[in-house]
């Protein structure tokens, strides 16, 4: 491995052995003494590498592998098959210093107690990671400049609204100052300003501590705002590994054609292109053509009908993905 | 009426047969404590020939319709309806047109019972090959005059037990309460040993309190050992908290709601 | 060794304020104990107002064997209740991964990090019972046997941990398992009485199967010194092996959650 990447990943393979068996008492009985299992691959010969520094965003639908890839990475989970080293480490062997450099962040999981103070808990997390009291308050210092925890982190974590405790959550995961984050879903159901604030925070802490930051979302916003760098993974397969901005034309090679149009009922538009959603609340009709068709396509438009306005654009970041998990 | 019961019992059987195996875990908490106080003594009984006039086959025979008569009138109201209560579930049964104690929780008990009876009864019949008790003082004239009687037990633990329960809608605190109820029952009621051994004193308050009903009075009764006096006794004692145990509930509920609306949980 | 000292002090700092947060409930919660006490000695003395010994046990050795009783009941109210409901709900909702992902041996986190810190007063109630029922049964006792009792004491409380041990690690196999203490806790108060009273498919499961005879009266037995050297030698080693199983069957348990086994 070269020395420039953080994380090396060759093969990782993760399958799952699920017993199956037909419902009914006599289905239930033939499993009992004679188990059926089929394997189903969760992730499948995937290979990558990131830098230091690097922010990568995993896509994919549900199932996909994503949080699967993660724990592997983490050390929650031993792949079947293939090798991966973060940090010189190999992840699943739980070494003292590699737990001490990294940090997991599941959105939909709580590390704190609910009973207890955030403040408390973070203390606990001092002795876990034995951390000297200076650069415990240096560190507790900086975090609350960027999260603006405040009197928040006094109160019973069950007291928190959502978008709180995700702050806390985040502090008490980063308190021990790991250089790789691997996050999962870490703005799932959080409003949209409260959204942007973790996004605001995890560029801030990627540049001022050189993190490397590994992050799946739901929220494409997440990914567009904060990578520059996404890893398309599908059925377990690596679909696509390079630039955000490449993607679209990668995988769907299309651009979006909106047409101001008096009367737009009135006209068979299926000639020019696939008729798609627009924003919302806007008088235009839009079409999806092949990226190279575009310039012919919008002059015989121009040509052709009595259009008063006329809009090219890239797709949007989430019709690119769904239509690339469409085929 | 007869509906609606018949609705809440078809819902609560369904939904506790699901944990049935649970509730075969919490059956050892019913059985372990009465076995417990039977082999201590029996092997005081062996040592001495008897205590007070019980052998140590009375004991056997005390202890073994003990577990049956407790399972009868004992009950699990606080764990039905304390938690309800306080993170205020409570509500969406409060707006239906019947008492929710009266039908839903006296439902759910019930069914707990019946549920867990099945699961107790062959454990019960192998106690009693291990430990052969003498049932022949039993007669069908005992039982018929015992089973007015358990079910007054079980009236009276209920209702109190749900007394003690409404306390929630004031305090968080109604668990630790409840506790200090309970050790009333244990000494009172006859579980640590049939009252004649206990002493005087005790004896002379439990004679007025509801908790023998709950134990000692039905196993004597079945037991044949009751004068016509002390059966007298039992039904003015029975009769009284009765109706005590009903205007109580009656007035700490309308309270409770009182109060639960006034606070808008 | 330091960090995981420094570690109790602070989970114990954290469940003392947490005591402090609900001291009603605290002090509600002393008085309900102490009622209990009260009942048990009652029950003691209405059981030796009809006889003089039990099972040749006196007045005197049944108090000692309460406090003892008290420790290991202490035990269960301390650490076993609170760390396994803490246990089952992180393995349920998936973040019992933070445990793992933590610089610290698991088993230790789950033990120490939930302590119903008040019951620490029922080892000053224990020590005052173990007292006052040796100088009722008067006597001497010998230096030996008193340090035969105590190791026997902490030895037993060994096992009784390390029981809980493997039962809340069957929770990896087994994730519906939830009640994985009950039984534990049902067969408990077994420990208040000597176990030579019990009918003997009693005394089989309360010494081999959930031993709380070997935590209980075991220890007392050693105490009057009627336990051979030998016998105290092969509790000892029960004690310790049943130790090293546990933690074992843990680390198999934990590797069986990530998926290394199966």
């Amino acid at each position: 491995m070269t020395i420039e990447n953080i994380i090396e990943v060759k093969d990782l393979s993760k399958t799952y052995k699920v017993s199956e068996r037909d419902s009914g008492f006599k289905a239930a009985v033939a499993s009992f003494f004679k188990r059926k299992f089929k394997d189903v691959k969760a992730v499948d010969h995937v290979h990558f590498s990131i830098r230091p520094g690097e922010m990568v965003g995993f896509l994919g639908p549900n199932g996909a592998g994503k949080t699967t890839t993660l724990k592997m990475l983490s050390g929650l989970l031993n792949p079947t098959f293939g090798h991966a080293k973060v940090m010189g480490y190999t992840p699943w062997e739980l070494r003292g210093e590699y737990l001490s450099a990294i940090t997991l962040i599941m959105g939909q999981r709580n590390r704190l107690s609910w009973d207890i103070p955030a403040a408390d808990s973070f203390l606990l997390n001092q002795a876990i990671y034995r951390i000297g009291d200076i650069e415990y308050k240096q560190t507790m210092r900086e975090l609350d400049e960027l999260l603006e925890l405040g009197d928040v982190v006094k109160k019973p974590v069950r007291n928190l609204s959502l978008g709180e405790r995700m702050k806390c959550e985040l502090a008490a995961g980063l308190i021990h100052r790991p250089s790789v984050l691997f996050l999962d879903e870490p703005t799932i159901g959080l409003d949209i300003t409260a959204q942007a604030r973790i996004r605001e925070f995890l560029r801030e802490y990627n540049r001022r501590y050189n993190a490397t930051i590994i992050l799946t979302s739901h929220y494409m916003a997440d990914v567009t705002a904060l990578c520059e760098r996404v890893i398309l993974i599908h059925h377990g397969k690596l679909m696509y590994d390079g630039a955000l901005a490449e993607l679209s034309r990668k995988i769907a090679p299309f651009k979006v054609i909106g047409v101001g149009l008096e009367n737009a009922a009135d006209y068979d538009l299926t000639g020019y292109g696939e008729r798609t959603v627009g924003e919302n609340g806007d008088a235009m009709v839009y079409l999806r053509v092949p990226a190279e068709q575009a310039t012919s396509v919008t002059s015989r438009l121009l040509a052709e009908l009595p259009i008063h306005d006329i809009t090219i654009a890239d797709p949007p970041i989430e019709s690119v993905i769904e239509q690339a998990f469409q085929g | 009426m007869l509906k609606i019961y018949k609705n809440f019992w078809l819902v609560n059987w369904a939904e506790q047969w699901q944990y049935r195996a649970n509730l075969l875990m919490y059956l050892f908490y019913w059985l372990v404590s009465p076995i417990i106080y039977l082999a201590v003594w029996t092997s005081i009984a062996n040592s001495k020939g008897d205590v007070k006039g019980y052998t140590a086959n009375d004991f056997i025979t005390y202890y073994l319709l003990l577990l049956v008569v407790d399972q009868i009138t004992s009950n699990i109201v606080i764990h039905i309806l304390a938690d309800k209560i306080m993170d205020g579930a409570i509500s969406s049964e409060i707006i239906k047109p019947v008492h929710p104690v009266l039908t839903s929780t006296l439902v759910y008990n019930v069914a707990f019972k019946a549920l867990n009876f099945i699961g107790f009864l062959p454990i019960w019949v192998a106690l009693n090959f291990l430990f052969k008790p003498n049932y022949a003082a039993i007669t069908w004239q005992n039982i018929l005059l015992a089973v007015p009687f358990l079910i007054a037990g079980f009236a009276i633990s209920f209702l109190i037990s749900a007394v003690i329960t409404s306390v929630a809608f004031w305090t968080t605190r109604v668990y630790s309460i409840h506790e200090f109820y309970f050790a009333l029952v244990v000494l009172f009621s006859g579980q640590f040993v049939p009252l004649t051994l206990m002493p005087e004193m005790i004896q002379s308050i439990a004679r007025y309190l509801p908790f023998q009903l709950m134990i000692y009075f039905p196993i004597e009764l079945l037991l044949g050992r009751l004068a016509p006096g002390e059966i007298l006794h039992g039904v003015g004692l029975a009769v009284f908290w009765f109706t005590f145990a009903v205007v109580a509930f009656k007035i700490v509920w309308k309270r409770g709601l009182k109060q639960y609306s006034a606070v808008g949980a | 060794m330091r960090r995981h000292l420094n570690l109790i002090r602070v989970f114990l700092k954290i469940n003392l304020q947490m005591a402090m947060a609900y001291r009603t409930d605290t002090f509600v919660n002393i008085l309900v104990n102490m009622m209990w006490l009260g009942w048990e000695l009652l029950s003691l003395s209405i059981i030796f107002g009809n006889t003089q010994a039990l099972a040749g046990w006196e007045f005197g050795d049944l108090i000692v064997l309460l406090g003892v009783f008290r420790i290991v009941n202490m035990l269960m109210f301390i650490m076993i209740w609170p760390a396994t409901e803490k246990f089952n709900t992180s393995v349920r909702d998936g973040s019992f991964d933070y445990v793992l992902l933590q610089p610290v041996n698991s088993l230790f986190v789950v033990s120490f990090s939930r302590l119903t810190i008040w019951r620490l007063w029922d080892l000053v109630l224990a020590l005052v019972l173990i007292l006052s029922g040796l100088s009722i049964s008067g006597g001497n006792i010998l230096w030996q046997n008193f340090m035969a009792f105590l190791a026997l004491a902490f030895s037993g409380i060994i096992i009784i941990y390390s029981l809980w041990v493997v039962l809340i690690a069957l929770t990896f196999w087994f994730t519906k398992f939830d009640n994985n203490v009950t039984i534990l806790h049902a067969l408990m108060d077994a420990g208040r009485y000597p176990v030579m009273v019990y009918p003997f498919w009693l005394q089989l499961i309360v010494t081999f199967i959930i031993p709380i005879a070997v935590a209980t009266t075991v220890p007392v037995q050693a105490l009057h010194g009627s336990l051979s050297v030998l016998q105290v030698l092969m509790y000892l080693g029960v004690g310790a092996a049943s130790f090293v199983v546990a933690v074992l069957f843990w680390r198999v348990g934990v590797r069986k959650y990530s998926g290394a086994s199966s």
